[in-house]
């Protein structure tokens, strides 16, 4: 058991911006020091390294180790799959601080896809050449020759098929998704009106906007989506005892879980039940052994790849009974009034997206008191990657 | 421009079947449970004889999306166009696009059966169309 054996000292996260022009890896040495700055330690002192293995993250374990100029990096890993391993990065960095193997672990995520790949574009994953008849999609072990061929190849278009079974199974109207899916988007949006930070700074979003965007693909519209954008975070774990001795207010990992669905891809179409993103035993272990339960959570801080998902994951989190997160959202919204406020940075609909890694830096800022939508007292926060990995912490 | 699905070893059945007109289906010769896509064994009991069996190509609508956005060079002519999973009567589920069918007609829980679009002379897709 890992309960507040690990604590987070450092956070560090630059505006996220569209149409940047620095590179990733400057971007993710702007995060890390801002980290280091902020835990008090000196780059020479990390001794463990870990990040996200996606062929997205360009700066490598050694770019990263040579550019802090590390002395002596004694533990390093990678998680694999997407935002799914937000948290796992950390339960990486848990084990080997609480077995001794290090001693200070930096974690970050820099993108940059104004210069590199689009997320939202499928065909920049492929070379296309100019007058090029047909393209063969190999089949890559995540069943791409069954699913792009048909056009179902981005997240938007799952996130429609799961969007509209979730709707029919809980007997929902077009109107009531429309609401339920504009509630969070809008609520998401006047957080980031707050966050100087975010894409959407000082950009409000109505209602009127929100329902005539055009459709991405129904019942997903434009502003249910999370952005495309440059920026990195990063952040700095030690022992609970030194982090005690560094500042006054550590935030401990109270508890960590990774998961894997049995049967399916982490974001997939063939599980027996499409609905089920995390299993009952998974969220049952990430409360058990934090010691908490879900009447505890203060603030959430959860994967928005869409509207959907911030919805669709306070029923997996048990924030609201199953079938009926639509309408305590469309009730009593996500807003700093609801008895769990949710994204309250803005989400990676209107903050920025770095697969998830904002999520725990916010976390973070909320469990200091140091939040732009500050959630009053918050002492428990939970930071949910759907699909693979989920976190809670506490002061 | 369009997207061909690129064959492999374990998948080589299914598109052979699609081209002859059959929809196939991967199950255990032991344990005899099925499931899509095609994996090298089976997941329930481990068993190594897998044949491939067609399946009778009805079924109904597990869920859909109407994508309006193309995402992808090779689909920009064909928005909207509709994805959406098919529950088969044999169990397993199966991606496609519903085709000879508006956006205003599809229903979740739909009946529809395959039919199959030559995209080359090697591959054939099945497609799924309303059952009426």
């Amino acid at each position: 058991m890992i309960h507040r054996q690990v604590a987070i000292v450092g956070v560090g996260q630059t505006p996220f911006v569209r149409n940047g022009s620095r590179t990733a890896w400057d971007l993710a040495l702007d995060a890390s020091l801002a980290a280091l700055e902020d835990a008090g330690i000196p780059a020479s002192d990390v001794d463990g390294l870990v990040r996200y293995a996606l062929p997205t993250e360009y700066v490598s374990i050694p770019m990263m180790q040579r550019s802090l100029g590390i002395r002596e990096l004694r533990y390093y890993t990678e998680a694999p799959l997407g935002g799914e391993a937000t948290s796992a990065v950390v339960n990486h960095a848990v084990a080997a601080i609480a077995s001794g193997q290090s001693s200070v672990v930096l974690i970050w995520r820099a993108l940059n896809q104004s210069m590199g790949v689009r997320f939202g574009r499928a065909d920049q994953r492929q070379p296309l050449v100019e007058g090029q008849e047909d393209i063969v999609v190999p089949e890559d072990g995540e069943n791409r020759s069954f699913t792009w061929p048909y056009g179902q190849m981005s997240p938007a278009h799952i996130f429609g098929l799961w969007a509209r079974r979730y709707a029919y199974d809980n007997g929902m109207s077009d109107a009531d998704l429309t609401r339920a899916l504009g509630t969070i988007a809008i609520q998401q949006r006047t957080y980031a009106n707050n966050n100087p930070g975010a894409v959407f700074y000082q950009r409000s979003l109505s209602w009127d906007e929100y329902e005539h965007a055009r459709w991405i693909s129904k019942p997903i519209r434009l502003f249910d989506m999370c952005l495309e954008n440059d920026g990195a975070c990063a952040l700095v774990l030690v022992a609970a005892d030194v982090a005690r001795s560094l500042r006054a207010d550590p935030v401990y990992v109270l508890s960590v879980t990774q998961f894997l669905g049995a049967y399916k891809e982490p974001m997939g179409l063939y599980g027996a039940d499409l609905m089920e993103w995390m299993s009952p035993s998974a969220v049952e272990r990430l409360y058990s052994e934090a010691r908490v339960s879900p009447t505890d959570v203060d603030v959430a801080e959860l994967y928005d790849a869409t509207s959907f998902m911030t919805l669709k994951s306070l029923e997996t989190y048990r924030l609201a009974p199953t079938g009926r997160a639509w309408r305590e959202v469309i009730d009593h919204g996500t807003s700093l009034e609801a008895r769990v406020p949710v994204n309250t940075h803005g989400g990676f609909l209107s903050e920025g997206y770095i697969h998830g890694m904002s999520t725990i830096t916010e976390a973070v800022r909320q469990l200091r008191g140091t939040a732009c939508n500050q959630v009053r007292d918050a002492s428990v926060a939970l930071c949910g990657a759907s699909f693979g990995s989920a976190m809670l912490l506490g002061r | 421009m369009k997207l061909i699905p690129g064959v492999t070893p374990l998948t080589e059945a299914y598109w052979e079947g699609a081209r002859r007109g059959e929809l196939l289906i991967q199950r255990c010769e032991t344990c005899l449970s099925s499931w899509h896509p095609p994996l090298p064994r089976c997941p329930t009991c481990h068993g190594a004889v897998v044949a491939w069996v067609p399946v009778s190509g009805r079924g109904r609508v597990y869920t859909y999306t109407v994508v309006y956005h193309a995402t992808h060079v090779a689909m920009k002519d064909r928005v909207p166009y509709i994805s959406a999973l098919i529950q088969l009567e044999e169990g397993p589920r199966v991606l496609t696009n519903l085709v000879n069918c508006l956006e205003q007609d599809v229903s979740v829980d739909m009946p529809v059966r395959v039919v199959f679009e030559r995209l080359t002379e090697d591959i054939t897709l099945p497609q799924f169309e309303p059952d009426r």
